[in-house]
């Protein structure tokens, strides 16, 4: 008779499924919260006939059975499960009578199972009556789970004493690390919101130039005012582009800083912009890349460092990868840059 | 000016023959509506025989290029001759194209 009732529920279990794991990735994505995966499944008739053979007794009908439906949320990191449990709490009510945190368990090898396990319905709506499951866990858990159900360990075969100790030392370095991301995580944030307001405050020599730093850096717009000014030549409109690809340029130029960069600015901008103004001034050119102030200001920093043809196509090469052209771009440069003071006084 | 274009394989190359300037540069924006929700994965533009590129031209390749990349395609520019290298350069364009 159970079985009869599932196959008559199955259409409404497949529409309950949809309509959950759609608020929960709506709101997921509204906070913001990274997660490793979201899986969901309706419970197969195998699965379903296992469990009335394993423990049918404790179930009058279909709505006793509370996990028809299941959604398991794979989170990054620890501190992240108990958020998303606090949104599963926000959208459905749980029955918190049936929840379980299998966190708070004691055994050595528990932490696969280290779930948090919400028995929830729908606040309202016509399938409010079916009760779900939500599992939520760390990447770490999962993965752990699933090589332990693979090995076998909760099989029928009670495994020997030493196999049972090798679980438990790995079983705690996963809980270890799981532990660690999280710390490692706060850390970095904490990091990066000093960086930030370093870069604010100005005190740009004490920031180390890096992918994270030159970012900040970028959103003060350092090479506005450059850019403005080359394309004022032929009052040209700016097409943004992301700068961030320039970094290794200046960091093969063996600058450590931000306040190494804003000194590049500061002592070869009206080169910089002589060169723009050599190559523009007789066109009729009136759209410009975000990257035309930058860009003259590595060719620049080289010709006047002695870097000449050969540093020019090093700056091509690490842009687009060596390529046959970048020799040719590098001569162009070179034939532009050569009636400028700036070149004449350095060769 | 004359547009050619040809499809083979996984590729569109468009031959582009003359000046792309504002005029022209209307005419080659309708014929380039082809170019748009296809199956071919890369955008080859030919350039053996493009004379000139004004801004117009410039503005129509980046055009070409924001949409072909929302459909996941790739824009080349292949045989520039010494003038539009320079062109590229000059207006920081060498960075946002990719070369063959």
């Amino acid at each position: 008779m159970l079985l009869g009732q599932f196959h008559e529920i199955m259409p409404r279990l497949q529409q309950l499924e949809k309509l959950v794991v759609s608020q929960l990735e709506s709101e997921l994505s509204h906070q913001d919260i990274a997660l490793s995966g979201i899986e969901h499944r309706i419970k197969t008739e195998d699965s379903y006939i296992g469990k009335l053979e394993r423990k049918g007794q404790k179930y009058q009908s279909i709505s006793d059975i509370t996990d028809l439906v299941g959604v398991r949320i794979i989170t990054f990191y620890t501190d992240d499960v108990d958020k998303v449990a606090a949104i599963v709490k926000g959208l459905f009510n749980v029955d918190w009578k049936n929840s379980v945190d299998k966190r708070k368990r004691q055994e050595l090898t528990s932490f696969g199972y280290n779930s948090l396990h919400y028995i929830c319905n729908l606040r309202e709506g016509e399938f409010s009556d079916i009760s779900f499951e939500v599992q939520m866990r760390t990447t770490l858990q999962h993965v752990w789970s699933a090589i332990e159900h693979d090995i076998g360990y909760k099989g029928t075969v009670r495994l020997p004493p030493e196999y049972r100790r090798q679980f438990s030392r790995l079983a705690g370095m996963l809980e270890l690390a799981d532990d660690e991301f999280s710390r490692l995580r706060t850390t970095m944030n904490k990091f990066r919101r000093h960086i930030h307001a370093l870069v604010e405050s100005g005190r740009l020599d004490e920031v180390p130039l890096n992918s994270d730093t030159f970012r900040s850096f970028l959103e003060m717009k350092p090479f506005d005012k450059l850019n403005q000014r080359i394309a004022a030549v032929n009052q040209a409109e700016i097409y943004p582009a992301s700068l961030l690809p320039f970094r290794h340029v200046l960091e093969s130029f063996q600058l450590e800083t931000l306040g190494d960069v804003d000194a590049l600015i500061r002592d070869y901008s009206d080169d910089a912009y002589q060169l723009a103004l050599a190559q523009f001034a007789i066109t009729d050119l009136d759209i410009v890349s975000e990257y035309i102030g930058l860009q003259n200001l590595c060719f620049v920093y080289v010709l006047k460092n002695g870097g000449g043809r050969t540093g020019i196509k090093a700056i091509y090469d690490i842009l687009y990868g060596p390529q046959e052209g970048n020799a040719d771009l590098a001569d162009l440069i070179v034939q532009q840059a050569s009636q400028l003071p700036f070149y004449q006084q350095n060769t | 000016m004359k547009i050619t274009i040809e499809k083979k394989d996984n590729a569109i190359t468009v031959i582009i023959a003359g000046r792309l300037d504002t005029s022209t540069s209307v005419q080659a924006e309708k014929e380039f509506q082809t170019l748009y929700n296809t199956e071919a994965e890369e955008i080859i533009f030919d350039c053996s025989e493009l004379e000139y590129v004004s801004s117009s031209g410039l503005r129509l390749f980046l055009s070409v290029l924001k949409l072909s990349r929302s459909e996941g395609k790739h824009v080349f520019f292949s045989k520039m001759n010494d003038y539009l290298k320079e062109v590229f350069t000059m207006t920081g364009f060498t960075s946002l194209f990719e070369f063959k």
